[in-house]
């Protein structure tokens, strides 16, 4: 069941933004630090899309508002034809049935006071998924599923390591049989072995359940890996979004290039050394660039560039780069 | 920084304003009239037409907005009024036992981070050690026993039985100084034993605390003497905390080394608190709430603006 | 049972059986509190009164059995009606923000500017004094600090992941409030009640003293110790016994409320203090190694690491070269670190070498084992000769101190130079390892740098003086891919300007090893199993462990990552023979039963592998 051409894209995001205003002092001025701006994002059934992009990109609050989680200043969030932010709060919950997180602290995400088992069955409960006769063995289903034994329902979470307490964590949010996930960074703190474990869970899962995934990660590896499309984001925007072969394969952005340049690999190119290396650091969203957010490192930034924000314009087919010097495959990496 | 304190200072007179309100309509929710208990003596009544045309003099008589209004506009003007009992100024007692609490706090603190900081770093050096068992038994048992037990053991055993200090009362500095600092020594003392007991378990926490940070390791790995490494390292980080609770301290005693001044007869301002309530002298409880709200608050600025100077990651400037 | 829970007994017991007493006095064979006996006043311990008498003749023990009662029941009174406020004002306000907050906490919060001793007065004058009312004030006078403890904890658990999972399983609020964050903020909420249960007795005494509690004839120890200071010369054991009994009662609670923070937060233990900063024995100076000819700049040779009784680090032989640079790289719990920490001298104190050398040779060619070296000896090498980059910069500096200041102490560390001069040397530092503007950024303190200048401050401290050996952990894990990539060039331009600088680069990320490293040490569970030039292991890894880890990282075009089942054995349980053992796809007999030597497939690479022929 595999949809090559998404008909209808289940999650729709539309001019979404959200600022989160810095006060100075008890009565001084409130200035504007938008962590993301202008997004307009569409996810589809069985389609797994990635956003990279660095700390303080905002990918971790596009994710969250996308979940209704966490409230937009601009645009709306679309879930099925609904607009999450119109929704009353019971209504809300009603709908979270249908979307699910997976976070990224196997620490954190587990509440070490009460039992796997117990969490799992919280959104069994809730939303009556299986009558309440049923919810053990469908708690153990849940954790077969995700490769643990039936047995770990009755143990707490400190028991487990980090990729197993990941499993369940996965296994608590398909417990609802939900339609749309987002993973927020979710083999960030595994190490190597065991992150290999859990992307292969979840490429089994969306191939299985036909999942629509916002996978949000910082390892353009991992996301090369399992994504079908990508979104690549710097300082609250997005600067490229295609699928996952043209955007890695040939970017049309420069950050893209400098970001795949940047990334450590097992075959190393040594010779272009310096070259590859982007100066300068990160912005401060409370203060960005004029035009467009990238001219402050990018190599072939010109005076053009400060004077519009560029727009994100078509590189191909569902590909779109905002740069007014991309030339999609000009400048293809290596 | 300046507009910071100048900032400060207004929201903290808003909070002094807002106590003395809450104290001025909780005062007269208390049964007794002034008035009343003013004209009697022991079980003998008052006489009700002396009593009448006295609560027409102090202005009893008036709806309580008034006489509220009445003394928020002396209080403005810098006159915290007359005293029920003896019509002297309400401000000239004060500034006459101010700064003998003041003595006795401050001598309290100089005995606490003088010994406590010390103690406290040593225990933490040797912690789970002999040395550390014993300081920090000792700091919590000073720390549990309140001060009026502590007080009154004192008594017992220096003035009582060994007849080396005085067991209380009160002679003035220009008297007699010598007198006074005898007198001085045991309340000074007693406050300055809990205190101590606090400052020296503050101290261990915090050193204890800064010993497993990082940077601490950072000093190591870069060959800095040991010494160096507990000055510039550990002590100067560890201060930071210690220093908010020795000001939140001090601020507490302001108004409350009542039971001191009760157990060695030392005339200070708390115990002219208990006995202003006592009497409902309205100005004068009045006039001392907004002493002790006043200092507890400076007192709180003082400390913020110290933790800036200490802690650069503290920013107090408002651009 | 832990030590902190074992510690937690004695208080524990000492609590109960106060009030198991207090609570028995109507059962218990006591004289009548109120019954006088003048002629008999004063009068000192006897069979019949095992403390004696008081001023009125009446029985001592039987009014401290009593007082206690009064005094307990008041304060574990106040102390519970308190949290109930408080706790839900705490969790209210702080779940809900806003305007909630407003109305719960900071409404609660004008209580503490009050003096607390008045804000008592004025209850106890409006009310009368006695028990009611004294709970009544002592319930106010507390109910912000629960607030204020739980409010904290709310929010802390609030932002945590699993609370938000919660929210997003479209969770009701309140069931969340009461499922999921009131069991979790309980910790705090228990340390804060044993706290103001001894507040809330040192108060009552307190007002009971002066005469503003507890109302005569019902007895307090506040009262008691009153009315003994009247009578202190005539008869001052009566001055003694309530003493006594009131420190004690507050001292158990106090206890109490100590040992249960540390049971039940186990991070606030902080075993031992500094071992380092102690006296101790010097060892003797360890005999120099004669010299061979072209002695490897740092030799370890069967290097052990235990915590007590645990292995962690087991027999770890590895050679760094001058100007050659070794990755060692480990997942979680493979020993890397500690390794690293080991043969500087600067592992915790609950760690310690247990076996094996570390041969160092040092700046005037004489080799010295860095393991048997005293904290004063190895202090005079490590910033020196050996440095350190740790893995985060904003925790490896001192926050209060300027970075030029934290420069310029490692220099004056080992080397003698004038204000001006180090003033120099201290900028030129700054701009050596790219750090823009230097003059401005010497005098700003950490907090002000970004993470990729922070990491370049660490790094100018550690090459102050020209180390021979440089160790860095992790240096760039906590940093963005570009910031990654700028920190990496630094660190390859340093080899360039200092080619006899050896470099153990201490890693997890198989990437980072390939762009930067010339040999490489894998090391799993605490052994090396695996040593060789980087290039070659990568491509012709010769131990399952190093084969499985190279197919796990998800670069190349394979349909699906090879994943190791199972998880890293913790050091408690670790495999009888070859450690990776349980999660080998090629294990046999002989690997579960016997430990794998290290051997040499050729000149200069090692596995600890019985099949490596077979399954490379």
């Amino acid at each position: 069941m595999k949809h090559d051409i998404p008909t209808r894209p289940l999650v729709i995001a539309a001019g979404l933004g959200r600022n989160f205003p810095a006060r100075h002092g008890l009565i001084g001025r409130t200035q504007d630090v938008w962590a993301v701006r202008d997004v307009d994002l569409a996810v589809a059934r069985g389609e797994t899309v990635g956003i990279v992009g660095e700390s303080g990109c905002g990918k971790s609050t596009l994710g969250r508002m996308m979940l209704g989680l966490e409230k937009p200043t601009t645009g709306t969030v679309t879930f099925d034809d609904r607009d999450l932010s119109a929704l009353g709060s019971a209504e809300r919950r009603g709908l979270s049935r249908r979307m699910q997180m997976v976070f990224q602290d196997p620490f954190g995400s587990l509440d070490p006071r009460r039992s796997v088992g117990a969490q799992v069955a919280d959104g069994l409960k809730t939303h009556a998924i299986v009558p309440a006769a049923e919810v053990r063995a469908e708690v153990a289903r849940l954790l077969e599923q995700v490769g643990l034994p039936a047995s770990a329902a009755t143990r707490r979470p400190h028991e487990f390591s980090g990729g197993q307490r990941q499993r369940i964590a996965v296994a608590r949010a398909l417990s609802t049989r939900p339609d749309f996930i987002v993973a927020d960074e979710p083999v960030s703190a595994l190490d190597v072995s065991i992150q290999a474990q859990v992307v292969n869970l979840l490429m089994d899962l969306r191939r299985d359940l036909d999942l629509a995934m916002l996978f949000i990660s910082h390892d353009l590896h991992v996301v090369r890996h399992l994504c079908t499309r990508i979104v690549v984001m710097y300082l609250g925007r997005i600067v490229e979004e295609g699928p996952a072969t043209q955007v890695f394969g040939s970017p049309a952005h420069p950050y893209t290039r400098a970001l795949l340049a940047a990334t450590p690999s097992l075959h190393p190119r040594r010779a272009d050394d310096a070259g590859r290396v982007l100066p300068g650091e990160l912005p401060s969203p409370a203060n960005p660039p004029s035009g467009c957010a990238f001219r402050t490192r990018c190599p072939i930034a010109s005076e053009a560039c400060a004077a519009t924000i560029p727009p994100l314009n078509p590189a191909g087919a569902g590909w779109r780069a905002a740069c007014i010097k991309s030339r999609p495959g000009a400048e293809a990496t290596p | 920084m300046l507009r910071y304190i100048a900032l400060r200072s207004f929201v903290a007179l808003f909070l002094v304003w807002v106590v003395v309100t809450i104290v001025f309509l909780l005062l007269h929710l208390i049964p007794g009239d002034p008035a009343e208990l003013l004209l009697s003596q022991g079980s003998i009544a008052a006489d009700p037409q002396a009593v009448a045309a006295l609560r027409e003099k102090m202005g009893l008589n008036d709806p309580l907005w008034q006489q509220y209004l009445s003394h928020m506009a002396g209080v403005l003007s810098g006159d915290l009024g007359a005293s029920f009992r003896d019509g002297a100024p309400v401000i000239d007692q004060i500034a006459l036992r101010l700064p003998r609490t003041f003595e006795v706090i401050i001598g309290a603190a100089l005995i606490a981070t003088g010994l406590g900081v010390p103690l406290g770093t040593w225990a933490a050096i040797r912690a789970d050690g002999k040395a550390d068992a014993v300081i920090s038994f000792f700091a919590s048992a000073a720390l549990s026993t309140p001060v009026f037990v502590v007080g009154s053991v004192v008594i017992l055993i220096f003035a009582q039985e060994l007849r080396w200090l005085p067991a209380g009362g009160f002679v003035a500095f220009s008297e007699d100084p010598v007198e006074h600092l005898k007198l001085l020594l045991l309340p000074a003392g007693t406050v300055g034993l809990n205190l101590l007991a606090v400052i020296t378990r503050m101290s261990r926490a915090s050193v204890l605390e800064v010993l497993q940070r990082d940077y601490v390791r950072t000093a190591r790995a870069k060959g800095l003497p040991r010494g160096e490494i507990l000055r510039r390292h550990v002590v100067r980080n560890a201060l930071i905390p210690v220093v908010t609770v020795l000001g939140l301290e001090m601020g507490t005693l302001i108004g409350g080394t009542v039971l001191v001044e009760f157990v060695f007869n030392w005339p200070g301002l708390s115990g002219y608190l208990v006995s202003a309530v006592d009497a409902r002298d309205y100005p004068e409880v009045v006039g001392i709430v907004m002493t002790i709200s006043i200092l507890f608050v400076f007192l709180n600025l003082v400390v913020d603006v110290v933790n800036a100077l200490l802690d650069p990651r503290i920013s107090l400037v408002t651009t | 049972m832990n030590a902190a829970a074992r510690k937690l007994i004695l208080p524990g017991t000492i609590a109960t059986l106060i009030v198991v007493i207090v609570l028995a006095a109507p059962i218990l064979p006591l004289a009548d509190v109120r019954e006088m006996d003048i002629p008999n006043r004063f009068a000192g311990p006897s069979a019949a009164h095992w403390l004696g008498q008081d001023e009125f003749g009446r029985d001592v023990l039987a009014r401290l059995i009593w007082g206690g009662q009064a005094s307990l029941f008041i304060a574990v009174g106040s102390a519970l009606a308190a949290a109930t406020i408080g706790t839900t004002l705490g969790l209210l306000g702080g779940y809900f923000r806003g305007a909630v907050e407003l109305l719960t906490v900071r409404a609660a919060e004008i209580i503490l500017c009050l003096p607390p001793l008045l804000l008592a007065l004025l209850v106890v004058t409006i009310l009368g004094a006695g028990t009611w009312p004294l709970i009544l004030a002592l319930t106010i006078l507390y109910t912000p600090n629960y607030a204020r403890v739980v409010y904290a904890a709310t929010q802390q658990v609030r932002g945590l992941d699993f609370v938000t999972a919660q929210r997003a399983m479209g969770t009701h609020p309140l069931t969340i409030l009461m499922r999921t964050i009131l069991p979790n903020v309980m910790p705090p909420l228990l340390v804060q009640m044993s706290l103001i249960v001894a507040s809330a007795m040192v108060i009552e005494s307190g007002l009971s003293f002066l005469g503003l509690g507890v109302v005569p004839p019902t007895p307090s120890w506040g009262l008691m110790i009153r009315a003994a200071r009247s009578a202190m010369e005539v008869s001052p054991l009566l001055l003694v016994w309530p003493s006594l009994a009131l420190a004690g009662t507050i001292l158990t609670f106090n206890l109490l409320c100590d040992r249960l923070q540390s049971a039940l937060d186990p991070r606030s233990i902080t075993a031992g203090g500094a071992l380092w900063l102690r006296r101790r024995t010097r060892r003797a100076a360890p005999a120099p190694v004669p010299a061979t000819d072209q002695p490897p700049l740092l030799e370890i040779k069967e290097l052990s690491v235990a915590a007590q009784d645990l292995e962690l680090v087991r027999r770890v032989s590895l050679t760094v070269r001058p100007g050659e640079t070794l990755a060692l790289v480990g997942e979680s719990g493979s020993g890397k670190t500690l390794t690293g920490l080991a043969m500087t001298g600067l592992l915790p104190d609950t760690l310690h070498v247990t076996g094996g050398s570390a041969l160092y040779t040092g700046r005037g060619g004489d080799r010295i084992d860095l393991a048997a070296l005293d904290e004063d000896a190895i202090r005079r090498l490590r910033g020196n000769e050996i440095s350190m980059v740790f893995q985060d910069a904003a925790a490896a500096l001192n926050p209060v101190l300027r970075i030029g200041d934290q420069v310029a102490e490692a220099i004056s560390a080992h080397q003698t130079l004038d204000g001006a001069a180090l003033q120099n040397r201290v900028l030129e530092l700054l701009r050596h390892v790219g750090i823009p503007d230097p003059e401005r950024r010497a005098r700003a303190n950490p907090h002000e740098l970004s993470g990729g200048q922070r990491q370049r401050a660490m790094i100018a401290v550690a090459i102050a003086n020209n180390p021979r050996l440089l160790i860095a952990d992790e240096p760039t894990t906590a940093l963005d891919p570009t910031i990654q990539a700028q920190i990496l060039q630094l660190f390859a331009q340093l080899k360039r300007d200092t080619p006899e600088m050896g470099m153990i680069f201490v890693t997890h990320d198989l990437a980072v090893v390939a762009e930067i490293a010339d040999r490489v040490t894998v090391m799993y569970a605490g052994e090396v199993i695996e040593e060789g030039p980087v290039a070659e292991v990568f491509s012709c890894p010769r131990h399952p462990y190093t084969a499985a880890l190279i197919a796990s990282v998800p670069e190349g075009g394979a349909e699906r990552l090879v994943a190791i089942p199972g998880t890293v054995p913790s050091p408690r349980n670790m495999p009888e023979g070859c450690r990776f053992a349980p999660r080998c796809a090629f294990v046999q007999a002989t690997c579960r039963e016997n430990v794998p030597p290290a051997t040499r497939p050729s000149i200069d690479r090692i596995t600890r592998c019985f099949r490596w022929e077979e399954v490379t």
